[in-house]
């Protein structure tokens, strides 16, 4: 088992290595740079060669990447190329914003799809089962500013509950957090509840077709109680598996609901970067949100593996 | 040449009899006494004068935020960088100018208190104000002045370092005292010292993520891309001034969110609101919305006039009566811009030429024009993107259905926004662009249509051009002025390549609480200085 853990931590560093050139190259790809995007309308062919001399984009593109990944190595990040910030004191409150987003909108959106899924495979073909996937369909389907904008209208213009604007600041109480995020958790977690929950309908269905299970009834024990014992367990991997994908994206995708409600995340933070064109920058929020999605996906696998007897036990 | 001396003493007369009436020193009557006397023959606005009377008793207190579009996480406060309403809204909290513009657009003393030009425009003498103190104690002087305009020269990587370039020779006479050489006579040189890449700091400063400037605030927070927190600094120069006790500037880009922000109370004012909603908040009772009509953006699509088909005058012409003016207007930016006489000056501008008549659509004569050219059913390509400005795709398709009706087939290729401003801009044959508008005649015409400009969109080089406009530059009569740019307006609205249809108000928004916050001649929230002029009633 230690050792599943340390070759996939292994191969986890050598994909976040591999991302790291993919989006250096990508960044270099694309048309323009730095002096061009941050000078704009402004930029004339002097005023470009000068920005240009003083970050020292005249270099080799393999000396300017090998300099970034040795300083990274080390844990320098490196600074900002259009306002000479240094990187990881920028991006360390944007980033705890976005996991305290995320965490938030997974509190309530990860315990209420399993619960749902499982109430609904109990509940097959009933009315409680038609009812949550309808509702859970559509809330999918819907653009998510679409419902950002229909929440903010109802609940902060028209009825003032909740601010429209959920700019969260470093110094605030983490109660007063709560109350500024709530809109923007709501909305998230109406994006991801679909996914988790129809998996975790479908694995546990898949699982009644099985012979134990027919045998566990033929014993006497309710639905919900062959739900819950024996099939659950066994349905945990693919549930598991969709509920870290999803974490991923409510730690990488969420631009939107940044832009819409206002809120400093990592997202508009690299979007910004990449309109500018500040390559240690891109490089930085793209080693977190890989980093992200390779640790969340490891941390999935090994559960998986930890929840089911029989890969625990492998004969 | 006499004239010029008498003038230059005069602009010196007149702006010492209006620091004391700023100063409270003088009464209105015998300012007004005073200005007769001098036989300047200013005109003095009303609204110039009343202004100064309105910020005579403003209420000092509160803590006002603004909900700003114009903001990235690549921000900062260093003035060679600046290109957007967020930095520069903040950069006039904290620091000043050497020259600010009344609400009509004429050049009034700040850091520079007031200044003469020599006969022929060439050489100017500069008063710094005295008195004046850093956030840090430190007293304002010729040497900081130097510095500040300094940065932006030579060797430098500021967009402003193209409109300094006329500047030969900067000399410190005394501590309060500089003398400027141009390279030419250039009557309307304060004009330019008042760009607002031309902040003041002190002598030698470099740190400026901890910004010490002249201005009525201090920073005390900046989170780029997030926003700002200024604190009152309570000593300022300007009486009547950065009233506010604390000021937020939050970046809110999306315009939904902005606009209700400003209706829940979130912030107290709001720029850039869309004219497709502005009519419903307009009878909002908590809220006022302050439109600056006539002197905003102006959008044009611009051709290459070196580039074939765009060489061929008939097409020119064709195209700029194959566009329908109004309809865009209505559509676009429902009814709030007024229309462009394909040229980039505004009837704000003394110079405006009031006498060329406004072209209007004319399918008719846009046909006879392109059949005169003689390209038979050729296409012809526009390019066109939200990297232009927002609604520059929308427009362009409106252009295209106009065209059809004249019997010209217009392409309009939608390119990414990425890059726009490198790849699109200055290089494709016929392509959309946007003009902020520039203070003086001389400024617009010189960085748009001369020669030498590295901004001259449409590659339209006429020596005859360049010759008139040098001259005006340096002409100190005004009314051979105005005929020169008469003719220079005529010129390019005739033979020109860009096609100038809108010029856009400037929609702002405020808590009905909230005053000195009227219209300006050049940007929106009152010159990006509502930090520093408004208060709350």
């Amino acid at each position: 088992m230690l050792k599943t853990i340390v070759i996939r931590v292994a191969l986890g560093l050598l994909t976040l290595w591999a991302v790291s050139i993919l989006i250096f190259g990508a960044t270099e790809i694309l048309p323009g740079d730095v002096a061009s995007a941050v000078l704009g309308q402004g930029a004339t062919p002097e005023t470009l060669a000068v920005f240009r001399h003083e970050l020292g984009l005249d270099r080799p593109s393999y000396v300017r990447y090998l300099e970034w990944f040795f300083n990274a190595l080390h844990g320098d990040l490196g600074i900002a190329m259009t306002n000479k910030r240094v990187i990881v004191e920028t991006i360390a409150p944007r980033l705890s914003n976005t996991l305290f987003l995320a965490g938030y909108a997974a509190l309530i959106a990860v315990p209420t799809s399993v619960v749902l899924g499982i109430v609904a495979a109990i509940n097959e073909g009933k009315f409680v089962d038609r009812f949550v996937n309808i509702i859970s369909l559509m809330t999918i389907s819907v653009p998510e500013f679409f419902i950002a904008y229909v929440l903010i209208l109802y609940l902060a213009v028209q009825f003032e509950v909740f601010p429209s604007l959920s700019t969260v600041f470093p110094e605030m109480e983490f109660s007063e957090k709560i109350y500024m995020a709530a809109l923007p958790a709501f909305t998230l977690t109406m994006l991801v509840m679909a996914h988790m929950l129809r998996m975790t309908r479908t694995s546990v269905l898949s699982i009644m077709s099985q012979p134990y299970i027919e045998m566990a009834f033929l014993k006497g024990l309710t639905r919900s109680q062959v739900i819950v014992r024996h099939a659950l367990p066994n349905a945990a991997a693919p549930i598991i598996s969709v509920i870290a994908l999803n974490l991923a994206y409510l730690i990488v995708g969420v631009v939107v609901i940044e832009v819409v409600f206002v809120y400093p995340g990592i997202g508009q933070f690299m979007v910004d970067g990449v309109a500018k064109r500040d390559l240690p920058v891109v490089q930085a929020c793209g080693l977190i949100f890989a980093g992200a999605f390779v640790g969340l996906n490891t941390v999935a696998d090994v559960l998986a593996i930890m929840v089911n007897p029989r890969l625990r036990h492998p004969r | 040449m006499r004239g010029a001396t008498k003038k230059g003493i005069a602009v010196e007369e007149y702006n010492k009899l209006k620091h004391m009436f700023d100063k409270g020193a003088l009464s209105r009557r015998d300012f007004m006494a005073g200005v007769a006397m001098i036989g300047a023959g200013m005109a003095v606005t009303p609204s110039l004068l009343s202004g100064t009377a309105q910020a005579a008793t403003p209420k000092v207190g509160g803590n006002f935020i603004i909900g700003m579009e114009g903001g990235s996480a690549t921000d900062s406060l260093d003035p060679r960088t600046y290109s957007d309403s967020v930095m520069i809204g903040a950069s006039l909290a904290v620091y000043n100018c050497m020259v600010e513009f009344d609400s009509n657009g004429n050049p009034t003393g700040e850091l520079l208190e007031s200044w003469e030009a020599k006969p022929g425009a060439k050489e100017w003498i500069f008063n710094v104000r005295k008195g004046v103190k850093f956030s840090n104690g430190k007293t304002l002087t010729a040497d900081d002045i130097i510095y500040s305009i300094g940065i932006h020269r030579g060797e430098t990587k500021s967009p402003a370092k193209g409109i300094l370039k006329q500047i030969t020779e900067i000399k410190k006479i005394n501590d309060n005292q500089i003398q400027m050489t141009l390279e030419g006579g250039n009557a309307d040189f304060p004009v330019i010292l008042g760009d607002y890449h031309l902040v003041v700091v002190p002598d030698g400063f470099t740190d400026w993520q901890k910004p010490i400037g002249t201005g009525g605030y201090t920073l005390e927070k900046f989170e780029p891309g997030v926003g700002l927190k200024f604190k009152r600094r309570g000593d300022y120069w300007k009486a009547g001034r950065a009233n506010f006790e604390t000021v937020e500037i939050r970046n809110i880009q999306d315009v939904a969110a902005r606009t209700a922000a400003l209706q829940s109370g979130q912030v107290h004012a709001a720029n850039r609101l869309d004219p497709r909603t502005v009519n419903l908040l307009m009878k909002d009772k908590k809220l006022n919305v302050v439109r600056t009509k006539g002197t905003g953006n102006r959008f044009c699509f611009v051709s290459r006039v070196t580039d074939a088909p765009f060489d061929n005058k008939d097409l020119r012409t064709a195209l700029k009566y194959g566009i329908d003016r109004q309809k865009i207007i209505d559509q676009v930016y429902s009814g709030f811009a007024t229309p462009g006489n394909d040229h980039t000056l505004d009837a704000g501008n003394p110079f405006y030429n009031t006498s060329l008549p406004q072209r209007k659509y004319d399918p008719d004569k846009a046909a006879f024009h392109f059949k005169k050219a003689g390209l038979g059913n050729a296409k012809i390509e526009l390019q066109a993107s939200e990297g232009a400005w927002g609604s520059a795709v929308d427009c362009a398709q409106l252009y295209q259905e106009s065209l059809k009706k004249a019997g010209i087939n217009l392409d309009v290729k939608k390119v990414s926004a990425d890059g726009y401003w490198d790849n699109v801009w200055l290089k494709v044959p016929f392509c959309a662009v946007y003009w902020g508008r520039r203070l003086s005649a001389d400024q617009t015409f010189t960085q748009v249509y001369s020669s030498a400009s590295d901004w001259n969109d449409s590659n339209w080089k006429r020596p005859e051009f360049d010759k008139l406009i040098t001259e005006a530059r340096a002409e100190l009569d005004q009314k051979k002025r105005k005929e020169m740019y008469w003719k220079a307006q005529e010129m390019i609205s005739d033979d020109g390549g860009m096609i100038c249809f809108a010029i856009t108000d400037y929609l702002d928004g405020y808590a009905k609480n909230v005053v000195n916050n009227e219209p300006h001649a050049r940007y929106d929230l009152n010159d990006q200085r509502i930090a520093e002029k408004g208060s709350f009633a």
